[in-house]
């Protein structure tokens, strides 16, 4: 009897130890430098831009997505910060912070996108964050190419690829977070070295130096870049194999794919999502902008249609310029319903090469790359 | 009437033992998680038995040591289960005028 009352003490001191676990995992946090945001996971941060924030075209820094694969490095000083270069180079080089800054400037407007943006709602559900549609922002990013830093360290015109390592570093045996793209990328002149976002400090988005690789999946631009290798080979860690690659052949729903079937993830597909109204909102019979926006990796966006009554009849939105590869456009059509009532608005993005959204995302393990058309519900009602 | 007691004897100690596990569970997602990422990541999530299965041998290999697996994914499964009705979303504090 005694044993008994002991255990079940026992049992109710651990269930109480765990609620109060459980609820100071639940209390809301404060990430410094952000807005309001989704927090899908706050210890490394996972936040998701909320949509009424995609008012325009550059996504303010505050209010920009952070994915974080494992925790930020430790603060960077910009004084004994080094950027190697390695690899097959005939001069390796130790690059000061200052050096990166008296080369050659350039802005890249690009849209960077969470791979697994949109993963929520993929169905039979796969693990990882559950984004929606804003794990996914457009910035004006500045610094040198990777290109003039190449040359400057008389990189091996033979090498296939280059590998980016960033200042992060895994807890317990989490891999460390490196990533590879081939030479050709690494060479572009718009693939660059960013030392600012939007005019400021990338701070969270990869303080002081972040790799841009316009058009491609975010996880490419790795953040606080402190090694470029160059090499013959693609990394092979985990974020490169079996990370963040992508079924070369359709499967079935909630079904494995064969590894030597799988391919790493390059440029993005095309894709529009609908930022206003919001899903399920409510609003009253008048002048309704539809808003929100498209992009389509290394191409451009020509057209984006929206319908209000399911599919059934589309109209061409009108997008904002400039029309630019690597940047989407916002789109916009004011809708007038004639009556009150539920309505299933849709929009559907077209590319310069001729990529249409698909109705239906091909389901894959990881979730990857979720670009149906969108979809959002509206209760239209009378003016009170 | 004796036959009703004993199984009512045997549908509490079931259930008790149901929510001991659960319990264990839980205490072993405290311990084995957290000390690399928040319990958000988990509870934001609603997946299969078979694939939180997969889940837990992906962090063993990232070096999660379990003492408690079996509870650990009975925890999982009642409570993030891909039956379950979809997280609702956290929003953060206002931040952008810290720094």
């Amino acid at each position: 009897m005694h044993s008994t009352r002991r255990d079940l003490l026992a049992t109710l001191f651990s269930a109480a130890a765990a609620g109060k676990l459980a609820h100071a995992q639940d209390e809301p946090v404060t990430i410094p430098g952000k807005r309001p945001m989704i927090v899908h996971n706050d210890r490394p941060e996972d936040l998701e831009t909320p949509v009424r924030y995609f008012d325009s075209w550059v996504t303010p820094n505050d209010a920009f997505f952070v994915r974080q694969h494992i925790p930020r490095p430790a603060p960077i000083d910009r004084e004994s910060y080094r950027l190697t270069i390695n690899g097959m180079v005939s001069k390796p080089l130790q690059l000061r912070l200052e050096e990166l800054r008296n080369l050659t400037q350039y802005t890249i407007p690009a849209t960077i996108e969470c791979t697994g943006n949109g993963r929520g709602f993929y169905t039979p559900k796969v693990p990882g964050i559950q984004w929606l549609r804003g794990a996914i922002g457009n910035a004006e990013w500045r610094g040198p190419r990777v290109s003039d830093v190449l040359k400057m360290a008389s990189a091996d015109a033979s090498a296939a690829y280059i590998e980016t390592d960033g200042a992060d570093v895994g807890l317990a045996s989490t891999p460390d977070f490196v990533r590879s793209i081939p030479m050709s990328k690494a060479m572009h002149p718009a693939t660059i070295l960013a030392l600012s976002m939007n005019g400021q400090s990338p701070d969270i988005h990869g303080f002081p130096v972040r790799l841009i690789v316009p058009g491609w999946d975010g996880t490419s631009s790795v953040k606080w870049v402190i090694r470029i290798s160059v090499a013959a080979q693609p990394n092979n860690g985990f974020f490169m194999n079996p990370g963040y690659r992508y079924p070369k052949y359709g499967l079935t729903p909630g079904t494995p794919a064969k590894p030597s079937e799988l391919e790493v993830i390059e440029g993005m597909p095309v894709k529009s999502s609908i930022t206003s109204p919001e899903d399920q909102s409510k609003t009253t019979l008048g002048s309704i902008p539809i808003r929100g926006f498209a992009w389509a990796g290394e191409q451009t966006i020509e057209r984006v249609e929206v319908s209000t009554d399911g599919g059934s009849r589309w109209r061409d939105a009108e997008l904002s310029n400039p029309k630019l590869p690597f940047a989407w456009r916002l789109f916009h059509l004011d809708w007038r319903p004639g009556d009150p009532g539920y309505y299933t608005i849709l929009s559907r993005a077209t590319d310069s090469a001729g990529r249409v959204q698909p109705f239906v995302a091909a389901w894959n393990p990881s979730g990857y790359l979720y670009n149906a058309v969108d979809r959002v519900g509206v209760t239209v009602e009378r003016p009170a | 009437m004796k036959t009703l007691l004993v199984l009512g004897v045997l549908a509490i100690t079931g259930l008790a033992a149901d929510q001991a596990t659960l319990d264990r569970g839980k205490k072993e997602e405290g311990r084995v998680c957290l000390p690399c990422h928040s319990l958000r990541l988990v509870h934001s999530q609603r997946l299969s038995k078979a694939t939180w299965n997969k889940e837990l041998d992906k962090m063993a290999g990232w070096g999660a040591k379990y003492q408690d697996r079996d509870a650990l994914l009975e925890y999982l499964v009642a409570n993030f289960g891909d039956d379950k009705p979809p997280s609702p979303l956290a929003m953060s504090l206002d931040g952008s005028s810290a720094k």
